[in-house]
């Protein structure tokens, strides 16, 4: 396998629904990162594509759509969809196909567009698609899913209410710092612990909304793109993980999950951080940078433990301890993470893979971690989708 | 237990009552040994022959394993014409079966809940549809 490289980046800034078309915001992101890798359009062999899965066909061919935009030219267009983890499909794939020598150049991108309204049942089979019975019989929107498992992670470990809030204010904090994000305003623990309960112990301020967004990467193995790159950065490793059998963790959709633990809790990013560790030779201690899926405050703090960042129960004590700040240990979503931009499904990995690069490119001004090596961009899907990608400068 | 004879699940096959007391319908692999719910979702130990998968009612009660209260009301295409927000959502261990099942709480004291409580499966009323019989779906109460 060749070195593949990261020579440009793209995203459109974070934000709510927007009556704009999919494919606009893809392109402004793709013209990103081809002006930020200062390579012509032309030179893209393979182009990756997160399906939009609320824009109906246009939505399902995004990568169709977007080459017609640039000129079409006959290269590969594989369209992906793995939930959340969409965009760690995609660049996955580009890694493998640029690190194969089957191309020397490819693109990863996706766009996604806020459904106005809630994120609900798409289609009516209950017998075919569960999600239809959890909607139709269990009245279980997904912040269900993390406070059932907050619940339990309250009961059995040392977290308060206050550890939930504490996340969101260190987010907030970070969040109003960056420019793409989409929720900017600082928020101080008596105002986080003040918002209503969604579904308690969840606030209204610790989950994560739907959003807009859209994000593009350039990956290469051609020497003279990447001699003339701006701080081109090393793809270590880019891997997906599924779920194994006897994970405890309640899955969203689902309406059962085992009561006896026979496998790591959130097990599809187990799966994916340990293939990630194996292949770029490293291992959490040498992360210096780690953009996780805060979809809630919970999910902040568990995988730091799924992750191996601390053994479990350990996060609300790094937290606490400043340890994931960005001055700290470990720096945190330094981008303010899903609390301050929420989800754009088939763009949020590769959001996190940009903001990975960018720390380790030193472009993050206020939020910029010091100096950072290694970063790991960690994503989480739905029914046991998850991605890890490993960067090093 | 109420009378139940002009009662109508929302969704077949994950409910039934026909034998005097509220049951999950479950299924049990006979290679593997796992319940699966609802019965059609399959989740088989890797490496399992997959033979041998019954259909098998789970007991009538189990023990709260983790619960939420859900503030706003849950949008469609769930349906009720009744006031239940807030509601809890309770995930229910049944300890045999080596499954935990969620489902909503029908107990409106929400601040009486509490992991490791004995529940019962129940049914929860919706709404009444055209052929005036009362819809439901499953749920559970705290066993007094
Ligand atoms: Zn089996």
């Amino acid at each position: 396998m060749r070195d593949v490289y990261i020579i440009g980046t793209g995203i459109h800034p974070w934000m709510g629904f927007s009556e704009q078309v999919f494919a606009d915001f893809a392109a402004v992101a793709v013209d990103g990162a081809l002006k930020d890798a200062n390579i012509e359009w032309q030179k893209i062999q393979a182009i990756m594509a997160g399906i939009f899965i609320y824009g109906g066909n246009a939505g399902h061919l995004s990568g169709q759509y977007l080459e017609s935009i640039f000129g079409e030219t006959g290269v590969p267009v594989v369209n992906v969809y793995n939930a959340c983890a969409t965009g760690s499909a995609s660049i996955r794939m580009a890694y493998n196909s640029v690190a194969a020598g089957e191309t020397d150049t490819a693109l990863a991108f996706g766009a996604d567009v806020s459904p106005k309204g809630f994120l609900t049942a798409k289609s009516d089979n209950a017998v075919q698609d569960r999600d239809v019975i959890r909607w139709k019989m269990g009245g279980m929107p997904n912040p269900i899913y993390w406070a059932l498992e907050c619940r339990k992670r309250m009961e059995k470990y040392d977290t308060t209410e206050e550890d939930l809030a504490r996340v969101k204010v260190l987010m907030s904090e970070y969040g109003s710092k960056n420019p793409d994000a989409r929720f900017k305003k600082a928020y101080t623990m008596e105002e986080v612990l003040n918002s209503v309960y969604v579904c308690d112990p969840l606030r209204l301020y610790e989950i994560c909304p739907v959003s807009t967004g859209a994000a593009a990467v350039i990956v290469t193995a051609d020497k003279e793109l990447i001699a003339k790159a701006d701080n081109p950065v090393k793809i270590n490793a880019t891997t997906m993980g599924s779920a194994i059998y006897g994970d405890p963790t309640i899955r969203i959709s689902a309406l059962s999950c085992p009561a006896v633990a026979e496998a790591p809790m959130l097990s599809e990013s187990y799966s994916a951080s340990r293939q990630a560790y194996e292949k770029a030779g490293v291992g959490p201690e040498d992360i210096d940078v780690l953009e996780l899926p805060d979809n809630s405050s919970w999910h902040y703090l568990v995988y730091l433990e799924t992750c191996g960042f601390c053994g479990e129960g350990e996060a609300d004590k790094m937290l606490r301890d400043g340890e994931t700040r960005i001055d700290g240990k470990l720096a945190v979503n330094p981008s303010g993470g899903f609390s301050s931009h929420g989800e754009a499904l088939s763009a949020q990995a590769l959001w996190q893979v940009i903001e990975c690069a960018s720390q380790l490119r030193g472009r993050c001004g206020e939020r910029q971690v010091e100096n950072p090596k290694v970063a790991m961009a960690q994503t989480y899907g739905l029914m046991g989708n998850s991605g890890t990608t490993i960067l090093s400068v | 237990m109420e009378n139940m004879a002009n009662k109508v699940a929302r969704i077949p096959n994950l409910v039934d009552w026909s034998t005097g007391e509220v049951r999950l319908m479950s299924a049990k692999c006979a290679s593997c040994g796992t319940y699966f719910f609802p019965r059609e979702h399959y989740q088989h130990r890797p490496g399992c022959s997959r033979e041998g998968v019954e259909n098998v009612l789970l007991p009538g009660k189990g023990k709260l394993a983790s619960y939420t209260v859900q503030y706003y009301p849950c949008p469609a295409p769930f349906r009720t014409d009744k006031k239940i927000t807030p509601y809890g959502i309770g995930l229910v261990e049944f300890e045999a079966e080596k499954i935990q099942i969620t489902g909503i709480i029908t107990e409106t004291d929400l601040k009486s809940l509490k992991v490791g409580m004995e529940m019962e499966t129940t049914v929860l009323d919706l709404y009444v549809n055209e052929e005036k019989q009362e819809v439901v779906t499953w749920a559970f109460k705290a066993v007094l």
